[in-house]
């Protein structure tokens, strides 16, 4: 009796239940997840959407009406020369930065590589520059670059050479991409050393033995091996340089004229002065050269796994 | 001790808790502001805090409020992005803000300040001059009403070394002429230097110079071209001012002055304190204050400022209408003058505690009047943009990127497309 008794609270429960096992513990799951996936999609796909719909819009909040334009925005950032001048630096900046940091990453994770006395202190003291802030960076570059006062411009000025770096618009430009150069390289360079020892001994000492010197064994051994992750960080590198507001604002303000203005600093800019609507604009603009690099660099990448 | 939790009876606790925390009223931080109803949260430079706390104590023993300082940036268009950012999302942690004119030009279209004119009482409003008084309707109202009081009267005074020029230059001419004969480029010596550098300050000595030639920068007219054009000359022809001014700021401007490397130079007040407080350069020789040299139009400066404005969504909007009726009163006014020169104005009031003090501002100040040196300051009803528009324009041409007549035409069509 007991036992049907059992049985019978049994069959009861589970012809209440209509969901299995495993289906409630997906339940449970999704609603444990929820919170957090709701509070992600408020932070991140909310804004997203906002600024998409706000870049047809004309709104500063200090100039009514907020009202659709259409591709209004779009064709004034197409006709905008100080916009134009700004993506010019920005991919200027994030393509020319991004290149040298992979040379000279390259370059000196295979010296921080290499057997030497104090190695270990030389690999810390490669992450200074890195683990720097960069406003105090470009802060500290910027008085470098000073034309009274600066060390660069003292010692150029030494060797016969007056050049006021800041207030030309090429040597502005180049000097914020030294900066960042200097800046990034050793984090380049640290990824860059993780891929090197990963390299086995065994492949160089072969190619020794077929005569290979230390370029061809760079050339054919070690370079292939890391290319994969060197394009991986590259596109890292470029995406997230692509951001890139703080060097330029606190070294340059953006200028001379806006020789040195980046995408970013425009954003802001117009986000300064009210103008939502166009400073949305631009952020999609933004958002899709960003997604242009992406889709490039995931390309690249799947040519360079294909090639190996 | 355990306790046996089944995943049944944790999700019902927690749908609960996630329900009662939903439906009671979560301290959200905008509620947070609205409940603190006996303080007041007063936004203005850290500067100025040492002198608004010499004057609270009476204010707190009378309404019984508690004043809280915070902060504020000294920069226009980055106390504008900061404000304004809360109170487009319709909240505002702060009871009383100090604005700059192009900030208040702004906030009072949008919405985002509180009018005044019942707050402040005509006595106060009397104490103005009434060449000040004409210029409320314009940078501190909006459709006949008042929005911000200003605390602030900020001319760009010629500030100069009379210890070692004796006499300044006084018209252009002799600008060029002693400049050329104190420079010396080579050990970085120069006549005169500014703070051009791109981001709202290249506009303001471009508009200093074309108060001289009766131009407006925001017109970009004939006086406007003739300032441009001095302006080139002084870096590029007479070679009197650093090449690296287009790239300075306003503490590299007053480092170079404070160097022994600069004779003579257009700054605001604050660089009175600031000489002041380097006692061990500073003497009242190397801060001599003289009229602007005259150009094409004669002598000339223009003026602007600060004030207190009261957000729209100010937390205890009680609170801070006491307390700017307070700080800008006849009373307190010249109190807060004397405390910092920031806060000095040609308010009766004030000039008349500070008569015979010796205050070089307040000297200065009637010297400037007296001379018919003060111009208003260029009006343009998107004031912060068509700022960033003068930069771009004039850099262009100061940097050799484009002629004069290329970088007006460039400033024309930036100037009407915030227009359109």
């Amino acid at each position: 009796m007991v036992a049907n008794a059992e049985n019978s609270r049994t069959v009861t429960r589970v012809k209440t239940s209509r969901l299995s096992l495993n289906q409630r513990r997906y339940v449970a799951a999704a609603l444990l997840l929820a919170p957090v996936i709701l509070l992600r999609l408020f932070t991140t796909l909310y804004p997203f959407v906002q600024t998409i719909f706000l870049s047809f819009e004309k709104y500063n909040p200090a100039f009514p009406p907020r009202q659709y334009v259409g591709l209004g925005n779009f064709e004034k950032i197409a006709s905008d020369i100080v916009v134009r001048s700004s993506v010019e630096f920005t991919l200027i900046f994030v393509f020319g930065s991004t290149l040298f940091q992979l040379i000279f990453g390259i370059m000196v994770a295979s010296l921080l590589n290499s057997r030497f006395r104090l190695r270990n202190l030389a690999r810390t003291i490669n992450l200074i520059p890195w683990a720097i802030p960069m406003v105090v960076a470009a802060v500290g570059w910027r008085w470098l670059f000073d034309g009274t006062y600066g060390w660069i411009t003292d010692l150029l000025h030494r060797l016969g050479i007056d050049y006021s770096w800041l207030i030309d618009p090429v040597g502005a430009r180049i000097a914020i991409l030294i900066v960042s150069v200097w800046k990034s390289t050793p984090f380049v360079a640290i990824s860059i050393l993780a891929g090197l020892q990963g390299v086995s001994e065994e492949l160089y000492e072969a190619a020794r033995v077929d005569g290979a010197n230390a370029w061809q064994s760079f050339w054919s051994i070690t370079l292939p091996l890391i290319m994969p992750l060197t394009v991986t960080i590259g596109m890292f590198m470029l995406v997230w340089q692509l951001a890139v507001f703080d060097l330029p604002y606190a070294m340059t303000s953006g200028g001379p004229g806006f020789a040195t203005s980046v995408l970013a600093y425009q954003i802001q800019q117009q986000v300064a002065t009210l103008n939502y609507g166009y400073a949305s604009a631009l952020s999609v603009v933004m958002f899709l050269i960003v997604g242009l690099i992406g889709i490039i660099g995931v390309v690249a990448f799947r040519r360079v796994q294909v090639a190996l | 001790m355990s306790v046996k939790v089944s995943r049944r009876e944790f999700l019902k606790t927690s749908g609960l808790a996630a329900a009662a925390v939903a439906t009671s009223k979560f301290p959200m931080p905008g509620i947070i502001h609205r409940r603190q109803l006996n303080t007041v949260v007063l936004k203005i430079q850290s500067f100025a805090h040492d002198a608004i706390k010499a004057v609270l104590p009476d204010f707190e023993a009378a309404t019984g409020l508690t004043v809280q300082l915070e902060p504020g940036l000294s920069s226009g268009p980055e106390h504008m992005q900061e404000v304004s950012t809360a109170y487009a999302a319709g909240d505002s942690p702060w009871d009383v803000v100090s604005d700059p004119d192009e900030g208040t030009v702004a906030f009072a279209r949008a919405g985002w300040l509180m009018p005044l004119d019942d707050v402040i009482p005509q006595e106060t409003l009397d104490d103005f001059p009434q060449g000040m008084r004409d210029a409320f309707p314009i940078w501190h109202g909006f459709e006949g009403a008042l929005y911000r009081v200003p605390h602030e009267f900020a001319v760009g005074y010629f500030f100069y070394r009379k210890d070692l020029l004796g006499e300044p230059p006084k018209t252009w001419e002799e600008v060029a002429e002693i400049g050329m004969q104190v420079t010396d480029a080579a050990n970085g010596v120069w006549a005169t230097t500014d703070a051009i550098i791109r981001g709202g300050l290249t506009w303001v000595y471009v508009a200093y110079l074309a108060s001289q030639t009766g131009g407006n920068v925001f017109e970009m007219d004939a006086g406007t071209a003739h300032a441009a054009h001095f302006l080139y000359d002084m870096l590029n022809v007479y070679k009197i001012m650093p090449p690296d001014a287009l790239n300075m700021n306003y503490d590299q401007q007053n480092q170079l002055y404070m160097s022994d490397k600069v004779m003579f130079m257009r700054q605001w007040p604050f660089f009175q304190s600031v000489a002041e407080g380097n006692t061990e350069w500073f003497s009242p020789e190397k801060v001599a204050i003289a009229l602007p040299p005259a150009g094409p139009a004669g002598t000339g400066s223009w003026w602007g400022g600060w004030g207190f404005s009261v957000p729209a969504l100010a937390p205890n909007p009680d609170g801070a209408k006491e307390l700017i009726k307070f700080l800008t009163s006849n009373e307190v006014a010249p109190k807060l003058a004397q405390g910092q020169s920031w806060f000095i104005m040609p308010r009766t009031s004030i000039l008349n505690a500070m008569a015979g003090t010796g205050n070089p501002i307040v000297d200065a100040m009637g010297l400037y009047a007296e001379n018919n040196v003060i111009k208003p300051r260029p009006f343009h009803a998107r004031a912060a943009e068509a700022q960033y528009a003068v930069d771009d324009a004039m850099l262009q041409y100061l940097t050799k990127q484009a002629t004069l007549q290329e970088a007006l035409a460039f400033g024309k069509q930036l100037l009407a497309d915030l227009s359109a």
